[in-house]
């Protein structure tokens, strides 16, 4: 069948017709729509990822509640050690009366310097440096006093012990030490 | 045969030439397509929103969920901060080094013809070990032999319990002093010892977050 020219133009017409029918159709009605859909559908599984990364988590923290028991009530415990207030204020008059009770009169104890630990765990704590000096205890006291200090004290830690013969009365020693403390910062 | 005469050929044919135009062929195949895609599009339309609507039920259920989830992990980050801490706090408590131990161990060593007159004992820095001086006086007819006798005790006595022990002579020398011990007259020595051990393991062990009861120690 041969074409005649009016025939081609309308033939051409038509097909330019076409292919604006597809290209409007896909571009302002089914890709947008498309689209929509597969955002919604990925937001979707990502909820749903959420959801059941969520209970995982919330069962996690149960379990993790039970296992840190022990965990919390140690923390509890060394916390307790650090009173509120400035250590200066109430570390010095625990040390002395601390010494008193262990039979040694004479004590006095001053803060050298205060640092903070580079351990990121330790943020919350200070370690405080203090020069703790007994200018009159005999050699057995002193010992004994110190075990009992490092008993009850867990986060006291001795750095410097200096002990040597008092010239007026040879009889007793006069003892100086340096002890490092971690307390809670306030 | 009769013959048939055609006289309305050129309206035929016309008409046929109608019917045949490629551009009322093309709109009625135009229309066609255009029906199937608006069906297709309304069937996506739909699809979507059954989808939107799975949609809103998942953010209904994200939105009761997620202030649990959130309390949750703060608690956990909570947990674990104290968990990390009383692990070092732990650590450090395991790895003082106790003096009093150390002093009855002293105490011990020193025979009644030696007397320490000082000690300076220092912790040495990252835990490297622990560096004492003692000063003293020993008495005898070999006051040397008894300063002696005492750091071979001490080296002993404090090996048994730490690693890398080292105690020598720092000064040893004769006194002009003389001293009256039961009634006999001796000659004096005095001496300076330099202690060293490192009573800290090599490496540290992993602390648990279980708590430990504090160590006991030998008065």
């Amino acid at each position: 069948m041969k074409l005649t020219k009016d025939q081609l133009q309308k033939l051409i017409l038509s097909g330019i017709g076409f292919v604006v029918l597809v290209y409007v159709y896909s571009t302002f009605f089914l890709g947008p729509l498309n689209k929509s859909r597969d955002s919604m559908l990925a937001t979707i599984k990502d909820l749903q990822t959420k959801i059941g990364a969520s209970k995982n988590e919330m069962h996690n923290a149960t379990t993790l509640e039970g296992q840190a028991t022990a965990a919390t009530n140690r923390f509890a415990a060394l916390k307790a050690l650090s009173p509120e207030g400035a250590p200066i204020a109430w570390f010095p008059p625990r040390i002395k009366t601390f010494f008193a009770k262990q039979n040694i009169e004479k004590s006095s104890t001053r803060l050298d310097n205060s640092s903070a630990f580079k351990q990121s765990e330790l943020s919350a704590w200070i370690k405080n440096t203090w020069q703790i000096d007994l200018p009159q205890a005999d050699f057995e006291t002193l010992g004994k006093a110190v075990a009992q200090l490092e008993s009850t004290e867990p986060l006291l830690s001795i750095t410097r012990l200096n002990i040597k013969t008092a010239a007026e009365d040879p009889q007793f020693q006069q003892a100086a030490l340096s002890a490092s403390t971690i307390m809670v910062k306030r | 045969m009769a013959l048939h005469l055609n006289l309305l050929h050129e309206e035929i044919s016309e008409h046929r030439q109608r019917q045949r135009d490629p551009l009322k062929i093309g709109m009625i195949a135009l229309g066609i397509f255009g029906a199937l895609m608006f069906g297709y599009y309304m069937w996506n339309a739909y699809q979507t929103l059954e989808i939107k609507g799975r949609l809103t039920a998942a953010q209904h259920d994200w939105e009761k969920v997620e202030p649990e989830v959130v309390a949750a992990q703060k608690r956990a980050d909570e947990l674990n901060g104290i968990i990390g801490t009383t692990k070092v706090l732990d650590g450090m408590i395991d790895t003082r080094f106790y003096w009093a131990p150390f002093l009855e161990t002293l105490a011990r060593c020193v025979a009644p013809n030696a007397q320490l007159t000082s000690l300076d004992g220092l912790v040495l820095d990252d835990n490297k070990g622990i560096s004492i001086t003692v000063e003293g006086v020993a008495a005898g007819r070999e006051p040397r032999a008894a300063a002696e006798e005492l750091r071979q005790l001490l080296l002993e006595q404090i090996g048994q319990d730490h690693k890398d022990v080292k105690v020598e002579f720092k000064t040893l020398e004769d006194l002009d002093t003389i001293a009256n011990l039961g009634g006999a007259n001796m000659a004096m020595a005095r001496y300076v010892l330099n202690v060293a051990f490192n009573p800290f393991p090599a490496a540290k062990p992993d602390a648990s977050a279980a708590p430990r009861p504090p160590k006991e120690k030998p008065e």
